[in-house]
This record gives structure tokens, sequence and C-alpha cells, in this order.
């Protein structure tokens, strides 16, 4: 088996895709901006019957599930220790971190009042599944923030170059981020396992959210069991994520892509969709709300396109060996996956939201449109520059290395 | 990366575990709220309140919110559509037909209902609701960070939002006029001002007694039914009514309180921190033996 | 010795006390503690309730009685809005009685004296007995009934002035000027009905008689009706949808509605209320100027009542019985005899001369001589 090593892509920043991106994220904050000054009513499309947005929906409750491969591949990785796994370790705990960075922010910018958002740190209520969901994702941003800290020191352990008059620093910083390095590696497992935990209780209680709004919510996913609907759907959607965001990676650094590792991973999918799938369809019969299904009607649709295209299809699709064989099949069944769980994040947070009293139905404003997709192209950017700029995307490395800040040493 | 040790691992668990079970007796404290024998409340009767609006005139008055002079509260057109409390009026009062006699339409306000067991409360992130000892559901101010769960929350979509602020929007809702007013023992400025007294404030108990006996007098007048008596667990102001209270578009909501299920689910993931420290264990363990099987491979591979 | 004479004094205090009793407390079935809160009430002491919240008879005043103009000014406050209502007191009870008298309002109104609102009704609406409104709530409900049906609206200044405006007001002024009062409204003698049916037709009903014979009030029928009984600003709802029980409510209390049809459905005119040919009971000779109620004790009930004279006089006997009464004054033989020896059947109907004398025969001939 070859060798493979975390190492920083040598390549341009800015190509023509980057450039549409850019355009996309000052788009979205130009609107951001306007949120800010005049209000949140001014931007969104929200009003009294409708209180949450996409900026809920989509920016925080979906991405907090399309982030859950940072701690899928670290219990498959570390906690699990399949070795074979630690290649697509980095890439998914950078897809997290900034993915509940973008969370954090999403929450602070609907926030009425952000600067506020401090508040539940000393002003607890232990009754509330949003506080619960708060502290788990404060924490777990401090937790990947951690984890992410060795490859930092990787990075600038003995590259300590600052500029100017603080030249004089570098010594002392250089010797700060060793005996942090030396630090975490002692404490890391109590972080990776932090994580996992933090990571299982945030992922249910973001479906417990809508629980309390009760007899608000349609029938074909209010549900009791909504928790573990929630955090089986996050668990099945984090190795797809991985999977697409690295056959990605390799098409527009120019690698080949992981064929092996990600057939592997696959494997692991089609199980944890069957028992996603099982779940759903065992709540719909024990629940009997599948008759809801018999009248066409906006609910009903987006139920059945979030079962057959983000579980039905890309199940088959993974059973399949023909579609293991090909990066791009597999990144095809992993979009699918990753669409059905998006779907059914909006699902829950939206579609399934009928107020009572409500004048009009929600739809998302432009600005609220330009804010989400801003923040996506933000996250796709800054991705990029974390993988040009530090070790993250593995390549095979063909001679042993002796040391284990070898890469360094090597390429300069 | 993880070479530890065993001790390392205990150590930083207990000490995980430590602080995790003081949050947890904190939190406990917080949810706790008083449910007074006592506690006010009022009864409306909608086949008694003529439509006059002066509930709605006397509510912004006291709570210094802009308004309209008095005499324009005489337009009926105003009913025409119906109405919801919102940030710039915290009760309205909307006009539905009567079946029986159009001489007397039903006309009913609207306003936070006070609940027993509100969801408002059990939903809030920093606990910026109280039940208080009178009955009411106050809001505080110097709590609330804006994010809208108590409106997500609500089964009578009532809270409502400033979204036109940029800076310190408030949650606006009816707050049974409580620093003001039943706080010192008055009465609510709406009950106040009603000329019919359509509104009456008294303790709940003898309120649920008044409303009997008039059902039991008139029972041509009112449907056999009391709603906010049993409704997501009672809830401070009561309703009589000629008609159905759903066709008067009261929601239809069973017995269980509002924040039941979701408090259950809550905790029993957190039940005294039990089953996530039980959770961080087990990874723990499993880390810790795959992590000795593969050092054991390794040494035979050597 | 005290004690007895103690006893004595209550005892002819009570039988005063009896004697002096309302005439209608007879036919009330009602508990002394419903009006009284003492044991034993007497004349000087009646210690009546104000208001026995009970039914029962309620005295009828007549609107004259009542003052002409209120200023309703118990609740007045210097921060009112409003200024007090100048209430047309004599203008409402007239309108009243065309409806359902003074308890339209008084709701219960027992014998004595007149009870106003604030006499049952809190003015402090922050109060701990909320089973009945308080002053603002009871006055206010009491007119918006009413108003409400007459105009539909609830304006405040209907009836308020603004509390600002110092002038004397329109309403005073026009109170003073006009003092309205109700045309005197006269009941019909006979109201005509023409039903779809093509044979009885119609139904005479002879309306004076109802009230005037059998001197039942006019809120027995004419209750809940109110202004709009006459000035309707709404439809009221045709009779062709009203269901066969629904037309025939207001008879059906006292008449058999559904087995006899014929006793008011018919083809030609009614004749007068005849009691003979009604009951087999000639009242035109004794009994024409007593009213119903003199033997139809029981309030509404017309039926029942035996023919024979003992029912309501007793035993007669030679003794108390002043026969110069029947107009046929006994001569002195025949005043000695029983008289079952003349009249035979106990309605004291012609009486029979064959016990003594064979060619004798009443009326050719007369055991007395006839006065007037």
């Amino acid at each position: 088996m070859e060798n493979m090593k975390p190492k920083m892509m040598q390549k341009n920043f800015f190509t023509p895709t980057v450039i549409g991106l850019t355009i996309l994220a000052i788009n979205g904050l130009i609107f951001l901006l306007i949120r800010f000054v005049w209000g949140i009513g001014a931007v969104t499309n929200l009003d009294n019957q409708h209180p949450w947005g996409i900026w809920i929906g989509i920016d925080v409750a979906a991405g907090v599930a399309l982030a859950a491969g940072g701690f899928t591949t670290a219990a498959l990785g570390h906690i699990m220790h399949k070795d074979q796994y630690h290649s697509i370790i980095r890439p998914a705990l950078l897809t997290a971190m900034l993915g509940y960075t973008f969370v954090a922010l999403s929450v602070m910018i609907d926030l009425g009042r952000y600067y506020y958002i401090w508040h539940p740190l000393i002003m607890w209520n232990g009754s509330s599944v949003l506080f619960e969901v708060g502290m788990c994702v404060m924490i777990y941003v401090m937790v990947l923030y951690i984890e992410f800290l060795p490859i930092v020191t990787e990075r600038f352990i003995g590259r300590v170059n600052l500029p100017g008059f603080l030249k004089k620093l570098n010594k002392p910083v250089d010797k700060f981020l060793r005996v942090l390095d030396r630090g975490l590696e002692k404490t890391m497992f109590v972080f990776i396992i932090a994580g996992v935990v933090l990571s299982c209780l945030h992922q249910s209680s973001l479906g417990t959210l809508m629980v309390i709004a009760g007899p608000k919510m349609h029938p074909l996913w209010q549900t009791p069991v909504l928790p573990l609907l929630f955090l089986l759907s996050a668990i099945s959607v984090g190795f797809p994520m991985v999977i697409m965001e690295s056959v990605i990676t390799s098409k527009s650094f120019g690698l080949k892509p992981e064929t092996n590792i990600l057939a592997d991973l696959s494997n692991i999918i089609a199980p944890l969709l069957g028992v996603y799938l099982a779940f759903k369809i065992g709540d719909m019969v024990i629940r009997q709300t599948f008759t809801y299904l018999t009248e066409i009607n906006t609910s009903s649709v987006m139920f059945t396109l979030e079962l057959l295209i983000g579980i039905i299809i890309p199940l088959r699709l993974f059973l399949s060996n023909e579609i293991k064989k090909s990066p791009t099949g597999m990144a095809i069944a992993s979009f699918l996956v990753v669409l059905g769980v998006l779907m059914n994040r909006i699902n829950n947070f939206l579609v399934a939201y009928n107020p009572p009293y409500a004048q009009h139905s929600y739809f998302p404003s432009i600005g609220e449109i330009s804010v989400t997709i801003g923040f996506v192209a933000l996250e796709i950017l800054l991705f990029r520059f974390f993988v040009i700029n530090f070790p993250i995307v593995s390549v095979p490395v063909y001679s042993t290395p002796q040391t284990k800040f070898a890469i360094r040493g090597g390429s300069k | 990366m993880l070479n530890q040790s065993r001790r390392d691992f205990l150590k930083t668990s207990t000490l995980i575990t430590s602080a995790t079970l003081g949050l947890n007796s904190k939190s406990k404290a917080a949810s706790k709220y008083v449910l007074s024998e006592d506690r006010m409340g009022v009864l409306v009767d909608t086949t008694v309140c003529i439509g006059c609006r002066k509930c709605e005139w006397a509510c912004k008055v006291a709570h210094n919110l802009p308004t309209e002079p008095i005499d324009t509260y005489d337009d009926r057109s105003v009913f025409k559509e119906k109405r919801r409390p919102n940030d710039k009026a915290l009760t309205v009062v909307n006009e539905y037909p009567n079946d029986f006699t159009d001489k007397f339409p039903i006309d009913v306000k609207v306003q936070c209902m006070h609940c027993d067991k509100p969801a408002c409360l059990s939903a809030c992130i920093v606990g910026a609701f109280s039940k208080h000892e009178n009955g009411a559901v106050f809001w505080d101010s110097t709590k609330c960070i804006g994010c809208r769960y108590c409106m997500v929350a609500c089964p009578f979509q009532i809270p409502a939002f400033e979204f036109e602020k940029a800076l310190k929007p408030d949650i606006k809702k009816c707050d049974f006029c409580y620093k003001d007013r039943t706080f010192k023992g008055k009465l609510p400025a709406c009950v106040e001002i009603c000329p019919v007294e359509a509104i009456t404030y008294g303790r709940r108990e003898d309120l649920i007694k008044a409303a009997r006996e008039k059902i039991k007098m008139y029972p041509n007048r009112y449907v056999n039914r009391i709603f906010g008596e049993y409704e997501v667990g009672g809830t401070s102001w009561l309703y009589l009514a000629s008609k159905d209270f759903e066709k008067l578009d009261f929601p239809k909501l069973g017995k269980d309180p509002a924040p039941g299920v979701s408090e259950a689910i809550q905790h029993g993931i957190f039940a005294y921190f039990v089953p996530p420290v039980a959770l961080y264990a087990l990874l723990g363990g499993i880390m810790w033996i795959n992590k000795n099987k593969k050092s054991k491979e390794q040494e035979q591979d050597k | 010795m005290k004690k007895i004479l103690l006893i004595v004094i209550i005892i002819s205090f009570q039988l005063l006390a009896q004697n002096k009793i309302n005439v209608n407390h007879k036919y009330q079935e009602l508990k002394c503690s419903t009006c009284h809160t003492c044991e034993i009430p007497t004349k000087e002491k009646p210690c009546l309730i104000d208001c026995p919240r009970d039914k029962m008879i309620t005295i009828e005043h007549k609107a004259e009685e009542g003052p002409v103009v209120l200023t309703i000014d118990r609740l007045k406050k210097q921060t009112d809005i409003y200024k007090p209502v100048i209430f047309t007191h004599r203008l409402h009870a007239e309108m009243s009685d065309m409806a359902g008298g003074c308890k339209m309002c008084h709701h219960y109104n027992p014998p004595g004296k007149v009870i106003g609102c604030k006499e049952c009704h809190e003015i402090d609406r922050n109060r701990i007995d909320i089973s009945k409104p308080d002053l603002k709530g009871a006055y206010h409900q009491q007119c918006m009934n009413c108003h409400r049906q007459w105009s539909g609206k609830v304006e405040c200044l209907s009836c308020h002035d603004l509390n600002a405006n110092q002038k004397k007001s329109e309403k005073q002024k026009e109170i003073d000027a006009t003092k309205k009062v109700h045309k005197k409204v006269e009941p019909p003698k006979i109201i005509k009905f023409e039903t779809p049916k093509s044979s009885s037709k119609f139904v005479e009903f002879l309306h004076e008689e109802h009230f005037n014979l059998f001197s039942i009030e006019c809120q027995k029928c004419h209750s809940n009706e109110s202004c709009n009984k006459c000035h309707y600003k709404f439809k009221p709802v045709p009779a062709s949808q009203k269901s066969t029980l629904e037309k025939h409510t207001k008879c059906s209390n006292c008449h058999d509605t559904k087995s006899n049809c014929t006793m008011c459905h018919s083809n030609n005119a009614k004749n007068a209320f005849n009691h003979l040919e009604r009951t087999g009971f000639d009242i035109n000779k004794f009994h024409s100027k007593l009213t119903c109620q003199r033997c139809h004790v029981e309030k509404g009930k017309f039926i029942g009542l035996n023919s024979d004279c003992s029912t309501c006089h007793g035993i007669w006997t030679k003794d108390n019985f002043k026969h110069s009464l029947v107009g046929l004054q006994l001569d002195e033989t025949h005043l000695e005899f029983d008289c079952t020896e003349c009249h035979q059947n106990k309605k004291f109907e012609k009486p029979t001369c064959k016990n003594c004398h064979d060619d004798k025969e009443f009326p050719k001939d007369k055991p007395g001589k006839l006065v007037k």
C-alpha cells in the first residue's frame, strides 16, 4: 500500500470559478450589510407567522447536518482505528470546521440581537432544546478548532516567519507552537471523543427543535422520533459529503481520486442509509401518516421526493458495484444523499411548518437567497485557501519519511 | 497523535464528568417556575363582547405604543379581515358571523393566553420568559437575544417580533400588564376599560366556577366548553362562546402541555447527564480497545 | 308568665302579619327565606332581601312612576374620557312597557322598592365576587343589548359626550327640548292571520280577550321583542322558513296545537269567547264580574275546575246561604227546608217541587217572591 501524507497544494488561488464565487460572496455580503443597517425585515420575507427562514433551515440546520463528515470520519478513523481512512480525516475536519463556523455566523446574522449571542453562556434554560443545541455547537466549534490546531502547528513549526519588528518573536512563537503540539498530542483523544459525543447530541437535538411546534408541523414530519431521524440522517450524510468533496478536490487540483478508499467508504454508506430509511418508513407506518401521501400537495410531493431522491435511489446506487468503480458515479450518488438531507432539513424547518393564521406562505427573498449562496461561496473559497496554505489533502509519498515534520525539509 | 496513557484518559474524563454534572444542577434550577393556586386569569365572554375595540386602544396606551385617537376605533370596517396581534398591537378583536342572528356578530379578543405550561418559556434559549405567581407569562428584554424560537414554539402563534428594527428588536406580546398593573394588584388595562365587562379579571379558579355557572344558567347561549381550561395544560385566559371555538379561529389543541414531548425527549437525553457521559465512556472504551489491538498487531509485525 | 305573654304577642303579630299578606303570596310557591332574612318577618320588620335573584312575580310599575331623566354618574371619575350618560328613564320605561316591562332592566323586581343597578352590582371592577358583572359592565350590558340590535353600532358617542367637551352637551339640549315620549301603542282587538292552507285558512286571534279577559301579561308573549318588533332594521326570518313547531310556540304554551287544529283554524269569523259554549259552565249568571284568576287560581292554567258549586264555595246550608242573592226571596215556609229538598243536583240548578207538591212546577210557580 502506498503511503499517504497531507501536503499543501501548489496551485494559484484564483481561477475563473473562484472569481465567480467571489462575486457571489460579495453580493451576499452586501445584502448582509443591509440586514445590519435596516434590520432583518428589510432583507428577508420573514413575518410573525414565519419566524424562521432559510437562514435557519438551510444555513444552520442543513449546514450542521452536512458538516457531519467531521465527526463520522473522526469516529471511523480515530475511535474505530481504521487507519486506512486517515487521509480523509483532515479534509473532513476542515469541512466541519468551516461548516460550523458558518453555522455560527448564520445563527448570528439571524439573531435579532446578534450582539447578545453570548447570553446563553450565562443565562441557562435547561428545558430549552435550542439552549442545548447552542451550547453543544459552541463547544463543538471550539473542539473543532482544537482538533485543527495540530495542522497549524505542523504548518508553522520551524517556519515561523513574522514580518518586520515582530521578527524577534519568531523563536518564542516557535517554542510555544512546539509545546502546544506536544500538549495537544497527549490530550487530543479527549477532544476527539468529545467531538463525537457533542455531535450526536446536537445533531439529534436539532430534530427535537421542531417537536415543540406540535400541530403547527405537518404530520408527515412531526414525530417524537424526529431527533433519532436527524441523527441517523446526519450520520448517513457524513461520508457522502466526504466522498463528494474528495472527488471535487481531486478534480480541482488535478490529483488522482482515491478510488479505493472512497469505495471502502461507500460500502459503509449503504447500511447507514438502510437504517435511516427503515426508521423513516417504520415511523410513517406506525403513525399511519402514509395516508397524507394519497393527496397531492407541496408536503406530500416534497416528502416523496426527499425519500426517493435522497434515500432510495442513492441506496440502490451504493449497492451496485459498478458505481463503486467510478469516482464520478460515487460523487453523483453521494450528491443525491446530500441533496436528500438538504431537502429533509428544508422540509422539516420550512415546508412542514404550517403556522396557523398565516396570511401567505413563506418563500425566501432575493436577499435571503443571496446571503445563503454568498456564505456557501465563501465557504468554498476558504476551503480552497486552507487546502492551498495548509497540509490538508493527502498525496502519495513514496519515500518513507523518517520524522514527523519531514515534509517541510523535503519540499523547501 | 494518539499515544495517550490510560491515566491521562481517566483524569480528563472525570474532570469533564464533574463539569457537566455542575452544568446539569444549575440548568435544572432554571427550569422551575411557580404555578400558584391563587394565580389570576381573565374570562372572555365572547357573547357579551360588543367589538368596540376599546381594549385595543387601552392596551396601546398602557404599553406606550403609537395609537390613533380613540374615536377612530369606532370604525368597524377593520373587521372585514381577520387580524392578528403583532408588534404594533398586542391585542386585537376579530368579528365572526353569528349563525342564529345577524344582530349579534361574535367578537373575539385575541392576545397571549398566558399558558400554565408555556411553550415559549420552555423553548427560550436564555430563559427570557417567566411565569409569574399571578399567572403572567412575562418576557424579559434584558435577556432576549432575538432568536424567535418562542414564535416557533407558541401553539397560539402569539409572540411577534420587530423585524424592522436593526438594533434591540423586541419580542412583543401581551404581558398581562405585569409590571405596571397586575403585579401591584391593579387590573390589566383592557379589563379596566371594557365597557361591558366582557373580560373579567379574577382568580382562575373563581373564573372557571363562574363560567360553569353561566353555562349552566344559559345552556342555549353557550357551547358547553371553557376554552383554556384544559387546552395545552390550561391557560390563564379563558373563553366562553356561543359557537364552536374552532369556527372562531381558535387553534385545535389537545390537553397535553405544548412543551411536553420536547421536554420529555430533552430530559430523557440529558437525564442527570448519564446518557452523554455513558456515550463518552463507551466511545473512550472502544477507542482504547482498538488502539491496544493495533499496537499489539504492530508489535507482532515487528 | 312573661314568656307566655311574649309568645302570645308573637303569635298575634304573626296572625296580624299573615292577615295583611300581599294577595300574590298565596299563588306563589315561595319559601319565606327567598325574600326574608329573618325567620318571622313582621310588618314593622319585614327584613326583606333587596334582590332575591329568584324567579317570582315581579311587581310591575307604571312608566310614570319612575324618574323622567337620570344622570348615571355613580362611576364618575376625573380621568374619564366620557361624560356620564344622561339617561331618559321615562322614555325607556315606556318602551319597555311595550316589551318586557321593568324587568327588562331591573331583572328581579320583588315587592317593595325598585332596585337600581348599583344595589347589587359592585362599583369596583377589581373585586372578589365575580359571579355578576360590575356596575360599569352591568350598565353597558343592559344598554348595548338593545342598542346593538337597534343600530348595530357600538360607538360610545351615541350615548356619552366627551369629557373634554365643556359646553352643555348636544345630547342634554336634545333631551331638554323634546321631552319625547313614545307614541301610545294601541293594542289591536283582533288579529287575523292568513295561512297558506286551502281549508281552514284563517286564524282569528282574539288579542284583546287574551290580555283583558284572561289577564295574560303582555310579556308572556311579547318577550325579547324590543324595538325591533315594530322598527325592524334587520329582516325577520320569514314564517315559511320556520318549522310547524316554531310557528306555534306562542300558542302552544297554553293551547294544544298538535291534535286540535280547528280550535283556532277555521274558515269563518270567530265568536268572542263564551264560557258556556266552551266549557258547559255558564258564568253569565253570577260569575260574570269575576276575574278569571278568582277561580282559576293557578296562574296560566284555565282548565280542570269542577263545576260543582261546592268546589269553590264549600258546603252551603240553609243557614249560611242568603237565597235572595239569586233574585228570589224564599217565603217563610220554604226557608225552613234544607237546600237538597228542592235542589237535588249539586249544581243547584232548576229546583224540583215534586217532593211536596204534585201540581206545582218551577218556574211557573215560585217558592217566594222575585227581588231585584
